[in-house]
């Protein structure tokens, strides 16, 4: 199972406008817009788990957490993020969190 | 050719017989021209859904067709029975079955491909009628294909019916069916275990079974453990599984079906069966060790992901079993085995990798046991823990010199991810050992230091700071006492390769928290780093650590500041570094001037800058070309990182131990802030470079940025600067328009607007770039998307903090509104945000400012279209909610209005979407109108209106939309 939260990110939003149109425009069936979709989820599940190994350190006071359905959920107040270079200061932070294992699986 | 050309165009295209099925296929497989493939293949596709369907397929299995076209015929034949089961009369459910059995059988021992194709076929009809209209399914599949006859063989016979029972479950797995059904389905089919399971042993223990089939046999295994079917139920067939990995065939699938069945989550209730399979698993050590001597990846690699598939799933179950805590040891050490592998990552061996998320899991349900039973545990495990250490370390190693020249940049690259999840790993085992990992890892360094008889390799010295900087990178090594020992050491370290100068540097960069408790080592680790900092190398690495010092340690810095100025003015001036680096160093100034008294910091600064201020008076001087413009950006750059951290509003607060974030509010030195001083002094200098630089965007937003960042350190000590700024962002913005401009000015807004004395030439730049903007606009704004942007969130800004900006005599707000109009129709998802945000700023104002609700009131209605038309469809889906609370704040602050306004709107045929009924519409007003509290519930209703409007309510794909 690939998971569907990085929809909501950049290239997901500017692929599900794309796809959007192109429906509205009747050049494609919701149908094969939602196998490009889950297709999506797929690769950038896949991408993330095994191209990118950047670390960020961050610490911050835990205002408030939660695990259901296997996802947690963090909201962090007063969160310095620190990478090899920067460091920078947010007020809240909310962190959704997934087990990575099983989109490990999802790519096999 | 050109006859199947015209099938795709011509009218009687629907014609969906089987000769012209078979031209269309001809056309899509042999035809040149892409555009008659791609005809053909929407012909196709439209054959195979057709009612028609149900017909030509059958003819196009025919024995005397091509595979390709059988292929089509079998594939529009599963379309048909798992789409449009609903076409079949119940009553013909029998013959279908009968005819796909035949038609099976045939194609048994013909085309693979066809063969699978016909299998799911069948599967999914044996899916839509399990359990009641064919209740035993696989029992009769079973005894139909053991029946002998057609003349087909008994072997073909049995992969034929091997193929059927793989493909029924996967085709359950991606079948679309009613949740309902999903679980009656999934019940039905696991009962048919009960007849599949000793078949499959059967044919598995056979001995004169051919390797095919036993492969075959392993996949279908595969198939059904993913349906959660018992592990104590196909617990023997596993065995077999284990007594097939030596023969090289059966191998791979084998794996795949040990790894699958003790995967699955429900196999963790079977804690008997999973005892059974430690000892089998460590049996196949000696096979393992073998395949690494022999080099044999595949094999290796295969073991491995079987241990760490037990070992993963299912430590807590096993670490339970007291009694039989020697086994599980055992199955430990051998994935240590498997971490340990010899070889270097990637290229020797990938298997390594495979075991570090087993270490986690592993120290998790060690310490989530209860305090007592821990400690018993950690008993045996901390030594195991030490030693995963000692191996993760060896393995972090860098290769010798020549080995690693030999790899290619995508080996280094994976070499360099593997580190970093050694490091993630080392991290986390922290966590369990303690400070003892530290003195552990200080111990070991200290010896190969310190061993004067036998040399030791920089890559062992390399890995072992690799460990420590790993730990303190992120962990407080506050309570250990190794690291004033362990900085010591760091001094006798003879640094002969770049590698280890990093990661030497890095190390430091890490202790620097640790640095600012205990300042008093910051004499011996300075030299280090400003020495690396003369050596491009080590470009990255010293300056990070600088930086990090600077921030951490400032306050017991001052004695060493002329000395790391010094230093850091002569590798800039000689142009070591790369232009992100210089500007981190300028940042590292920044926070170390920061802590210094205010002549000792204008000293500094004087000495610091001069040199590019002088060099900056020598570009502006000469005529604008491509060279120059990149080195005034780069000395703008410079400034503003040096602007960006150089605070002395923190001096009071933060020397104390207040480990909350400083609030700006502490009494500051008397006297302008050096800031000021020295921004003052080069403003004249800023103006004359702009003067020559103001068409080009990158000056102007270099320029800009100097200021922003100093705005946002100084706040109200920026405010001797405002009026001189306030008439230098004017002249700038009316000779060329750019949007780092408009930025700055807002930033002003929003820090200054309130303030009485800064009131006036606030007013005054407000009213100006308003004015020049509108100009834009009339001239075609299209050009600039993120004028129009930052235009947006000005006046949205100004709204929020000082509406009075809109009583203005000059402030043409009917203007500005029909600005707002034209940039809610901008193709750019950011400025239509503005724009949004904007509106919604703007409605609450009719209550307080009268031009606003003048212009509301007369306008109103063009807004409300524009709104309806971007939900109608004119606008991204992604922007809705935006939407959704500019109609809610029309709901909420003009709603009389919007009573008229949205019945005349919607009154119009067609608007805003030919796709919508009246009624529609209707529903949808009273909706809108109903809602004036929860505006959750307004977003809800726009995003369930513009799906209706854009044809996508309803449909699948928009369920799956996640916003």
């Amino acid at each position: 199972m690939a998971y569907q939260l990085y929809r909501n990110t950049t290239l997901g939003n500017s692929l599900q406008e794309s796809l959007d149109e192109l429906i509205q425009t009747q050049q494609i069936t919701p149908q094969l817009a939602l196998q490009v979709l889950l297709q999506f989820d797929k690769a950038i599940n896949t991408a993330l788990a095994n191209r990118v190994r950047n670390r960020v350190n961050f610490k911050g006071s835990l205002n408030t957490y939660r695990f259901c359905d296997n996802v947690w959920t963090f909201v962090l107040n007063d969160v310095e993020f620190r990478e090899v270079t920067d460091l920078v200061k947010v007020d809240k932070v909310k962190i959704v969190a997934c087990d990575g294992k099983n989109t490990g699986n999802a790519a096999e | 050719m050109e006859t199947s050309g015209r099938i795709a165009t011509t009218p009687d295209a629907l014609d969906f017989t089987v000769e012209n099925v078979e031209k269309g296929l001809h056309q899509l497989y042999y035809d040149p021209n892409i555009e008659n493939k791609n005809l053909a293949q929407k012909w196709l596709m439209q054959a195979q859904v057709s009612p028609q369907a149900w017909q030509f397929c059958w003819a196009l299995l025919s024995p005397d067709k091509v595979p390709e076209i059988q292929y089509f015929g079998a594939s529009a034949l599963h379309t048909k029975i798992s789409r449009y089961w609903s076409d079949i009369p119940s009553d013909q459910y029998e013959t279908l079955k009968t005819q796909l059995f035949s038609q099976i059988a045939c194609f048994s021992s013909g085309s693979k491909m066809v063969l699978t194709r016909l299998c799911v076929a069948l599967a999914s009809l044996a899916l839509n009628t399990m359990p009641e209209v064919w209740p035993g399914a696989v029992p009769e599949m079973v005894r139909v294909f053991q029946e002998e006859g057609g003349g087909v063989d008994g072997r073909a016979r049995c992969l034929a019916l091997l193929e059927l029972l793989t493909v029924l479950p996967e085709e359950f797995q991606t079948s679309r069916m009613p949740q309902y059904r999903k679980g009656q389905v999934r019940g039905a089919l696991g009962r048919e275990w009960g007849s599949v399971c000793p078949l499959l042993q059967q044919l598995l223990r056979q001995g004169d079974s051919p390797g095919a089939v036993k492969s075959r046999v392993l996949r279908c295994l595969s198939s059904w453990v993913l349906l959660d079917v018992p592990l104590s139920e196909s617990e023997g067939l596993v065995e077999d599984c284990f007594t097939a990995l030596p023969d090289p065939e059966l191998f791979d699938t084998a794996v795949e079906a040990i790894v699958n069945a003790i995967s699955q989550p429900d196999s963790q209730r079977y804690v008997n069966t999973l005892l059974k399979l430690v000892p089998q698993v460590l049996s196949l050590q000696e096979q393992l060790r073998e395949a690494v001597q022999n080099g044999d990846m595949e094999t290796s690699h295969g073991i491995c992901r079987i241990a760490v598939a037990l070992g993963e799933n299912h430590s807590r179950a096993l670490l339970e079993q007291v009694e039989h805590w020697q086994g599980f040891l055992a199955l430990v050490n051998m994935i240590m085995f498997c971490t340990g592998i010899p070889g270097h990552y990637p290229v020797n061996e990938t298997t390594s990798s495979l075991t570090l998320t087993f270490w986690y899991t592993l120290q998790d349900d060690i310490m989530s046991f209860d305090c007592e039973r821990q400690a018993v545990y950690l008993q045996v495990y901390r030594p195991v823990y030490f030693q995963l250490v000692d191996v993760l370390l060896h393995k972090a190693q860098f290769p010798s010199d020549q080995e690693y020249a030999s790899w290619s940049s995508d080996e280094k690259e994976q070499f360099r991810i593997y580190r970093v999840d050694i490091s993630d790993t080392l991290m986390y085992v922290y966590e369990m050992l303690g400070a003892e990992l530290l003195s552990n890892l200080y111990e070991k360094l200290g010896r190969i230091l310190t061993n004067t008889e036998q040399a030791s390799s920089w890559q062992h010295t390399e890995a072992l700071l690799y460990g420590f900087q790993s730990i303190a990178e992120t962990i407080d090594v506050n309570y250990s006492d190794v690291i004033p020992g362990l900085i010591g050491l760091l001094l006798r370290i003879n640094i002969n390769n770049v590698q280890l100068a990093d990661t030497v540097m890095f190390t430091i960069g890490a202790l620097a928290e640790w640095l600012a408790d205990h300042p008093v080592m910051l004499s011996s680790v300075l030299p280090l780093v400003l020495q690396a900092l003369g050596n491009p190398d080590l470009s990255i690495s010293s300056v990070s650590t600088l930086k990090k010092i600077c921030r951490e340690c400032k306050y017991d810095l001052p004695p060493y500041a002329s000395n790391i100025v010094a230093v850091s003015r002569e590798v800039l001036s000689k142009q070591i570094h790369k232009t992100s680096q210089c500007m981190w160093l300028m940042q590292a100034l920044g926070f170390l001037l920061s802590a210094l008294h205010v002549e000792e910091i204008l000293r500094n600064l004087h000495s610091l800058i001069t040199p590019y201020i002088q060099q900056l008076e020598k570009l502006a001087d000469e005529t604008p070309n491509p060279s120059n413009k990149l080195a005034i950006i780069h000395i703008l750059g410079l400034l503003s990182n040096l602007f960006t951290t150089l605070d002395i509003s923190k001096q009071e607060d933060e020397s104390g131990e207040s480990t909350a974030p400083p609030v700006k509010t502490a009494p500051l030195p008397p006297g302008p802030n050096p800031v000021v001083v020295v921004l003052q002094q080069v403003f004249a200098l800023i103006q004359t470079v702009l003067s020559k630089w103001l068409n080009d965007s990158q000056v102007v937003e270099a320029v800009c940025a100097i200021f922003e960042k100093s705005v946002k350190t100084l706040l109200h000590d920026f405010a001797p600067m405002v009026s001189q700024l306030s008439e230098m962002l004017g002249q700038m913005y009316s000779t060329i328009p750019q949007a780092s401009a408009l930025d700055l000015t807002r930033q002003m807004v929003h820090i200054f607007a309130r303030e009485t004395d800064h009131f006036p030439p606030i007013k005054a730049l407000f009213d100006l770039v308003t004015s020049v903007t509108l100009s834009i606009f009339q001239q075609g704004p299209r050009d600039h998307p993120d004028i129009v942007d930052s235009f947006m969130q000005l006046q949205a800004q100004a709204l929020k903090r000082k509406p009075d900006l809109f009583l203005s005599e000059s402030l043409d707000v009917k203007a500005v509104f029909h600005c707002g109009l034209l940039s809610l129709k901008f193709p750019e998802a950011p400025t239509v945000k503005s724009t949004c945000l904007f509106f919604t700023e703007l409605l609450p104002r009719c209550s307080d400012v009268p031009p606003v609700a003048r212009v509301v009131q007369e306008n109103g209605k063009l807004l409300l279209q524009a709104v309806l038309e971007a939900i109608g469809g004119g606008s991204s889906r992604s922007l809705m909610e935006q939407f959704a609370e500019v109609l809610f704040s029309l709901n909420k602050h003009c709603f009389p209005l919007l009573t008229v306004w949205l019945k005349e709107a919607l009154q119009a045929q067609g608007f805003p979407s030919t796709r919508v009924t009246t009624e529609q519409k209707d529903t949808f007003t009273q909706q809108i109108l109903r809602e004036r509290v929860n505006k959750r519930r307004m977003k809800d209703i726009v995003k369930e209106f513009t799906l209706v409007c854009r044809g996508l309510h309803g449909t699948e794909y928009a369920a799956e939309y996640c916003l």
